[in-house]
């Protein structure tokens, strides 16, 4: 089942390759200069032994790591309180509502005018973005905790603060590591997003930058290779992680394999 | 690294603040001399673009040129000249890359810049407009009506396009500016998008060679020629509180442009070193020239021309922004 399932992505990904290499060596002709899917990934496998670009790499990985976990050490407090506390949440809500559509990226001039140093400028914007769908899951999240047994706790003399231990925290979990998940793509975006729109000392997006000022556009492709595979890998080991420690959940509600 | 961790430290700190937090000057208390001849402050970091313009601070790093004046450099890639002059007011670059264009642009908008060496001057074909080989366009004159790509509206390009414009006995208004990074030019004009582009290196090159685009005029002549492109500067503050760190920055940086414009050898062998320009592009595009000193009259043509064409309302005395290097 699994097995056949990877085949089907691997084969669906491979005609994509086949498909894009002779649309732009046969079908494009001299109208346009764009490197083949083989030159992309021919120079994608040179990038890993570029100790510039692997450089980049780290120093791009460590602002969405930590961005990341600074998202989410605010976020989810702020969503159990606001879950928690109902009145809180009417007040507030109109305010997140507001805030969460603006795009992310056009904060970035902001940020740069505002934070001089670097690291924290991309930081910052970073966990903006990851913020809210953190935010937004966790309180879902709280909404979703079963009445009928956080009644029965109560009814058996349990204190706020244990039904909020016993039975909304492990509730609302799984949403929060749905919201994680979600933000984790949103903040590579970001990490990259900034370092393009930036610049710095090195990172993904200021490896893509050189590589268009020197015109190569099968390094900044290559590079941008890099990125997704990184964002699939994240992706994967999240969802793997939230199966491994939510299987409950999923048994629960019934979700179907995805 | 130290910078790093000191970064990463603060931002674990700072876990509520979040975004608008902004974390004051970068520790200057780090940086007193306590040796190195009283400099002020002895590691700086520069802003540069990945591209030939800044190689003599590339070159002054690799032959030690910054480390005799008791200096360290930190080089950093910046995007633009846009985001560059917030990165000087708010402290992240000591000193940064800029075109004259932007920064009298700046100037005049009340920005207190100082500009503190040369970097880069035109030379013949460092920037061409170019369109396909087969296209109808043979002289100036047929560019009326047309669409150009400049790299950024209302800045150097445009004026350098502009400005050939008027010996054609067009006006600006007379064709149809659209900004395109230098990258994409190429595609565009080739897929009938626009018509021309004013191109640079190595896009000259690499245009030329892979869809045989042709030069139609040389931006570089006529009042144009030698125009002054790019060269370093530093807030007024910056200046006035670091006056020995600058001067050590010229020197090194002035020895550094001797060494370029006299030897292109050292230029193609650092080219590849911080841009992705490889050694063989490297030896044969067209490269400006490398003026070792900071002069007056030299500038002062941008800014004539920028008020000629309108860039600029009221004249700038170019004196007033340059922070001349202290004699001795």
């Amino acid at each position: 089942m699994i097995r056949a399932r990877l085949l089907r992505g691997a084969i669906g990904a491979a005609g994509f390759l086949v498909l894009g290499e002779l649309v732009i060596r046969f079908g494009i002709g001299d109208k346009l200069d764009f490197p083949a899917p083989s030159a992309i990934l021919y120079e994608a496998v040179r990038l890993l032994a570029d100790p510039e670009f692997l450089a980049g790499v780290g120093t791009t990985l460590t602002n969405w790591v930590l961005g990341l976990l600074l998202a989410t050490v605010i976020a989810v407090p702020v969503g159990v309180l606001l879950g928690a506390l109902t009145p809180l949440e009417r007040a507030i809500r109109p305010v997140l509502e507001f805030m969460r559509p603006i795009p992310s990226v056009a904060i970035i001039p902001l940020a740069i005018l505002l934070i001089p140093v670097d690291e924290l400028m991309k930081i910052s914007v970073i966990v903006y973005a990851s913020v809210w769908p953190i935010l937004i899951n966790t309180l879902y999240g709280m909404h979703d905790v079963d009445p009928l047994a956080k009644e029965s706790l109560r009814s058996f003399g349990f204190g706020p603060l244990a039904v909020l231990a016993r039975v909304s925290l492990p509730s609302a979990a799984p949403f929060v590591a749905t919201g994680i998940r979600i933000a984790a793509g949103i903040a590579l975006v970001l990490a990259v997003s900034a370092e393009l729109l930036a610049g710095g000392f090195n990172g993904i997006g200021v490896f893509v930058a050189v590589a268009g000022s020197g015109n190569r556009t099968d390094l900044m492709m290559a590079a941008t290779f890099w990125a997704g595979v990184i964002g699939v890998l994240a992706n994967v080991l999240l969802m793997a992680g939230e199966r491994r420690l939510f299987h409950w959940h999923r048994m629960r509600t019934g979700a179907a394999e995805s | 690294m130290t910078r790093k961790l000191r970064c990463h430290a603060i931002v674990l700190g700072v876990t509520v603040a979040l975004t608008l937090a902004g974390c004051g000057g970068s520790g200057d208390s780090a940086n007193t001399a306590a040796n190195s001849g009283g400099l002020e402050k002895t590691n700086i970091t520069v802003g540069a673009l990945p591209i030939p313009d800044p190689v003599s601070l590339y070159i002054a790093n690799a032959k030690g040129f910054f480390k005799e004046e008791g200096l360290t450099v930190t080089p950093k890639t910046i995007t633009g000249g846009a985001a560059a002059i917030p990165a000087i007011e708010n402290g992240s670059l000591d000193i940064s890359q800029t075109n004259y264009v932007s920064t009298f642009l700046a100037v005049s908008q009340g920005k207190k810049i100082k500009l503190v060496a040369d970097m880069y001057q035109a030379a013949p074909n460092t920037f061409n407009i170019m369109v396909p080989k087969d296209s109808p366009i043979k002289t100036v004159a047929d560019l009326k009506g047309k669409t150009v790509l400049v790299n950024n509206l209302k800045n150097i390009a445009q004026l350098a396009v502009t400005s050939q414009l008027k010996v054609a006995g067009l006006a600006e208004t007379d064709v149809k500016f659209v900004e395109k990074p230098f990258p994409e030019m190429g595609n565009t004009i080739q897929s009938g998008q626009a018509d021309a582009g004013w191109i640079t290196e190595p896009f000259i090159t690499a245009n030329q060679s892979k869809f045989g685009f042709r030069k139609l005029v040389d931006t570089m002549t006529g009042q144009t020629a030698d125009l002054p492109i790019a060269g370093w500067m530093a807030t007024e503050e910056w200046a006035s509180k670091y006056p020995k760190t600058l001067a050590a920055f010229q020197r090194a940086i002035s020895k550094a442009q001797q060494l370029a414009s006299s030897d292109r050898k050292e230029i193609e062998a650092m080219l590849p070193k911080y841009t992705q320009i490889d050694a063989k592009t490297a030896s044969v595009i067209t490269l400006g020239a490398y003026p070792s000193e900071l002069n007056a009259n030299r500038l002062q043509k941008v800014a004539d021309l920028m008020l000629e064409y309108g860039y600029l309302k009221n004249p700038i005395d170019v004196k007033s922004v340059i922070a001349a290097p202290a004699a001795g």
